[in-house]
């Protein structure tokens, strides 16, 4: 008996060192390239245009600054606009798409889940359509068709393409989360005389909220980090949201490597923090779904 | 099951429309896919090109982005050969080896990453200890604009410097000319950079739908004795096939047409080794501003992806109702 118990925490032990092992490397995989954008971010003039930068296996600048970090707060790219500017835009943006976005979703992924009706299949289907066009020809279309109805240069020109652009993704993802909940939950509610918008918001919502963090943050990501739609939607530079900011140290015949590093690196630390909170609902997700209310 | 006749008629009594649901999707869907779509099959049969756009070049001065853009619309006629753009496009000699490498570039990608994407989700969804700073380190490929994030993994493939070969040169491997040697080499380059970009997001979903199973199902089936792989066998994976049938089918239509490592790393070189549809019809649109040819290779990519997707679908059962 002690001899199979210990047999068993030895394999117990073996099965986490080997997950652990996985998980580093993979850890290490993911990172290793940022750290060289780190490292170009730190090293003074534009590193990444002189291949010698990569010689060595631990990315170290050869010497340090901070100056491309000071340069994309004081630098004013164009007149008008500079970086509290594209915060305040980029925000916004970000945050109405996310909004939007769940707002057009949720009741979908409801309705193809809980009911059966004519079209369904197809209509279902249709959501897919979108991505299998690529971006690049349906981007001059949509500015004339956003020209014609005089929304070119507001915020609704990216708004809208953003919400919309989530969806094939999301539906699909809301769909099957619904689908994972017992349909004997419905029930028991429907018996106990709610109505169902309410076991829709009360009971159905609260027990998906892992995939709802998932959707919201494909949602945050497609607007936070897009510059094709915002460069040809947005042509104030009081508009100008942190893509376009990013990309305007690529010119023509000067590339600021170290400013677009510096100002990439920025620009993800809100990733990361939205993900953390995210990573909250991913796990009490679980507990606050039990269904007893 | 005693309870089903019953709360069916409730269903029937707090029948409100379906369609109510979709409508706001179904609208913002329509207005800003079927415009741009129906323009794009008017514009295949065009001949609008830069030569065209010229003719508005006195416009360029001063005037609106939405003035020069109506400008190259209506310089622009319908060719005689109505055909013509799809006519150059099949009797290109390159065609056929850019096809193949497109149909390459897009299984060499999915299959890895939604592979990868699975095996971490479900490592990070057992008992292990640090899972969310193993999360965090694992989503920062997704975290960084992929533009920088490519040139970094240019720089680590160069033949003479990069951290690549020299890593090889430890274990005693000859340098290898990844990005100006051989095709393969330029390929499977590449797909190692886009498997990097992809799998975080893969992980990300496939974590989700892990989460979403209602924790009532697992206890369920522990009273039914299944536990390890039996309940993964009855419970997990046939909650999460859904999932894992529109990752492969989403991530398949994302590859195909998403250009950003062929284009950034190897610029579809050399020669056209990794040239794929995506990246011919952005040539075509930005660098030879030839914007029907571009909207034919996006049409004829359409179809490519249409045809599978649609049987896909079909044989798995994503789009079938839940429905009462």
């Amino acid at each position: 008996m002690a001899r199979s118990s210990a047999a068993r925490s030895v394999r117990k032990l073996a099965a986490s060192a080997l997950k652990h092992a996985f998980l580093i490397v993979m850890a290490l995989v993911s990172i290793y390239p940022v750290l060289w954008v780190v490292s170009i971010a730190f090293t003074p003039g534009e590193a990444l245009g002189n291949p010698n930068l990569f010689l060595g296996l631990f990315p170290i600048p050869s010497s340090f600054t901070l100056d491309h970090f000071t340069s994309i707060l004081k630098l004013q790219v164009v007149v008008g606009s500079n970086f509290p500017v594209w915060i305040r835009n980029s925000t916004i943006i970000t945050v109405s798409s996310v909004v939007g976005a769940l707002l057009l979703t949720l009741p979908a992924g409801y309705a193809f889940s809980r009911r059966r009706f004519r079209g369904q299949e197809a209509s279902m289907f249709s959501f897919l359509l979108p991505t299998m066009f690529p971006g690049v020809v349906t981007i001059i279309p949509q500015f004339l068709l956003f020209s014609t109805l005089g929304l070119v240069d507001t915020y609704f020109a990216v708004i809208i393409p953003y919400m919309v652009g989530s969806l094939s993704l999301s539906i699909f993802i809301m769909k099957s989360a619904f689908d994972s909940i017992p349909r004997e939950i419905d029930e028991a509610a429907m018996i106990d005389g709610a109505g169902e918008f309410r076991i829709f918001t009360r009971m159905l919502l609260p027990l998906t909220l892992p995939s709802i963090a998932t959707v919201a943050l494909w949602a945050f990501m497609g607007s936070w980090l897009d510059w094709a739609l915002a460069h040809v939607m947005l042509e104030s530079n009081s508009l100008w949201t942190l893509p376009l900011a990013l990309y305007a140290f690529l010119q023509p015949n000067y590339t600021y490597y170290g400013s677009f590093s510096a100002l990439s690196l920025v620009m993800a630390i809100p990733v990361f923090v939205v993900f953390l909170v995210f990573q909250k609902y991913l796990v009490t997700g679980l507990t606050a779904g039990s269904v007893k209310g | 099951m005693i309870r089903k006749p019953r709360s069916r008629s409730i269903l029937r009594r707090l029948r409100s429309s379906p369609y109510l649901f979709i409508l706001p999707a179904l609208i913002g869907l329509l207005v800003l896919v079927l415009y741009p779509f129906a323009f794009n099959i008017f514009i295949t049969f065009t001949n609008m090109n830069v030569y065209h756009i010229r003719a508005c070049a006195d416009l360029f001065a001063n005037a609106t982005q939405a003035d020069q853009l109506h400008c190259y619309a209506l310089n622009s006629g319908v060719q005689n050969n109505l055909f013509y753009n799809f006519g150059f496009v099949f009797t290109d000699p390159a065609f056929v080896q850019i096809l193949e490498n497109s149909v390459i570039w897009t299984f060499s990608n999915v299959l890895p990453t939604v592979g990868l994407g699975l095996v971490l989700a479900f490592v990070l969804n057992s008992k292990v200890r640090g899972k969310t700073i193993y999360r965090l380190f694992m989503i920062v490929p997704w975290a960084m604009p992929s533009f920088i994030t490519l040139l970094v993994w240019k720089g680590m493939y160069n033949y003479q410097f990069g951290v690549i070969n020299s890593l090889l040169g430890e274990i005693g491997v000859p340098a290898i000319n990844w990005l100006n040697g051989s095709c393969f080499n330029a390929f499977v380059a590449i797909v190692i950079a886009n498997i990097w970009l992809g799998y975080p997001f893969m992980m990300i979903i496939f974590s989700g739908a892990l989460q979403s199973i209602p924790q009532e199902l697992y206890e369920a089936a522990s009273i039914d004795g299944a536990v390890g792989f039996t309940r993964m066998r009855t419970v997990t994976i046939p909650l999460i096939r859904p999932t894992i049938v529109i990752a492969l089918l989403l991530g398949s239509i994302w590859t195909f047409n998403n250009f950003n490592s062929a284009y950034l790393i190897t610029a579809g070189g050399p020669g056209i080794c990794t040239t794929i549809f995506i990246t011919q019809a952005y040539n075509q649109a930005f660098s030879y501003f030839n914007f029907a040819l571009a909207a034919t290779y996006a049409f004829i990519a359409f179809i490519i992806l249409f045809v599978p997707g649609f049987f896909w679908t079909r044989y798995t059962g994503l789009t079938r109702g839940g429905g009462s």
